[in-house]
């Protein structure tokens, strides 16, 4: 690969956005080219410094605003869509249209991972244990759960542990351990899976909201956040998956 | 169903609102405008990629707010020089070297043409990948690529020009 070639993709490589032919060929120019090579240290050096740039997050006012207006007007919109579903309903003969409407077990479980995610950042029940260390966060879940979660701290690759909480999943209790990359929260929940055989990650999304699921040591993970695919794909794999 | 999938965007929303608008209050319109729009075409949304979606609502809510204002409109979207370093009364003694180097690149930052800006803020502060930016500003990802990396160049530029924020490159 040319230097030339390297310069046309450097913000794609840095921003894992190449193909994993791509990403080999710039790798494997940037062990032998020193010009390249501080080309590529200068612009993630350049995302550190933007990323560290404070975050605008909304003011409590908008978002009380914004919320009591989304439900007074939500009422009417709501009977609309009833009113609505009631006449496709009545036209296409009930069941059938009904029928269509049943989501598979696993769908269900992936909406509920979600709407955990989502009820977990909207109240203030993020944490139960809120600590940075995993010698602590472990032993807080000891008489808490009929089993012993694995906890890691993955600061040192970027995701460090912010904290725990209990949750549940399926009617049955989970931990759920938080992990923070900038801005974003990552949920983890664990619930033992000691008759299933272990099952290589797989990816959903859902209203925006990457989840990945695998099952491993008789263990079933499910991870989900708003952190972009290669991130999220990147601590799924430094948590094991 | 509305609040659970678009509150949860609403920080992401602002922050966007607020690196095109670079003024909190109308960034604060913005959003309101947006979140009233967002009702609207909620039955639109398609399951993957609420954020995604919302903030592309926020983008037209703000252009159209821009297109309204006709004085804004005459100024040209591309180049704006920021109003911003004219008030730059950091004083680096005073302050840690990492704090002034970010204050400097958010400054650096809001002097970007907005095109270059938003594609910068929605890759590193929102971490979308391309394909979610694309869908964001409407734009094939090709473009999104090379605005990306000419608003890196830019801002690159921007810096180098100060020896303080170079050291920390």
């Amino acid at each position: 690969m040319t230097c030339e070639a390297v310069e046309r993709d450097v913000d794609a490589y840095i921003d894992r956005e190449l193909d994993p032919e791509a990403d080999r060929l710039v790798r494997s120019h940037l062990t032998e080219c020193p010009r390249c090579r501080s080309r590529v240290t200068e612009r993630q050096a350049l995302s550190r410094l933007v990323r560290a740039v404070p975050y605008h997050s909304a003011p409590d006012r908008l978002r009380a605003h914004v919320s009591g207006q989304t439900t007074r007007t939500i009422t009417r919109h709501r009977l609309l869509t009833w009113a609505a579903a009631a006449a496709v309903i009545i036209a296409a003969g009930g069941a059938v249209a009904l029928g269509r409407w049943a989501t598979p077990r696993s769908d269900g479980t992936v909406q509920q991972v979600v709407d955990g995610h989502v009820r977990s950042l909207m109240g203030d029940h993020l944490f139960d244990v809120r600590s940075t260390d995993q010698h602590t966060v472990k032993p807080w879940f000891l008489g808490k759960l009929d089993f012993s979660p694995p906890v890691v701290d993955l600061a040192s690759v970027g995701f460090p542990l912010v904290g725990a909480r209990l949750d549940y999943l399926d009617g049955r209790p989970a931990a759920a351990l938080v992990y923070q990359r900038r801005q974003h929260t990552i949920n983890v929940f664990i619930a033992p899976a000691s008759d299933t055989p272990s099952v290589s990650v797989k990816r959903r999304t859902l209203r925006g909201f990457n989840v990945d699921h695998w099952i491993r040591g008789g263990m079933s993970f499910w991870v989900v956040s708003d952190l972009n695919d290669g991130e999220l794909r990147e601590f799924a794999r430094a948590l094991g998956s | 169903m509305f609040d659970a999938t678009v509150l949860p965007h609403l920080d992401a929303a602002f922050n966007y609102a607020r690196w095109l608008t670079r003024n909190d209050s109308e960034a604060e319109d913005v959003v309101q405008d947006a979140c009233v729009r967002a009702l609207r075409y909620f039955s639109s949304l398609r399951d993957d990629d609420a954020r995604a979606w919302f903030l592309a609502i926020v983008r037209n809510a703000w252009y159209s707010r821009v297109a309204r204002h006709a004085k804004v409109m005459s100024m040209p979207l591309l180049d704006k020089p920021g109003e911003s370093a004219a008030d730059d009364a950091l004083n680096p003694e005073g302050q840690l070297l990492q704090q002034a180097a970010v204050a400097r690149v958010r400054e650096a930052l809001d002097q970007l043409p907005v095109d270059f800006r938003e594609v910068i803020v929605l890759r590193e502060i929102e971490g979308m990948s391309y394909k979610e930016i694309a869908s964001v500003v409407r734009l094939p990802i090709g473009t999104v690529m090379s605005r990306l990396a000419r608003g890196r160049e830019r801002l690159l530029a921007l810096l180098k020009s100060e020896a303080m924020v170079e050291a920390l490159l």
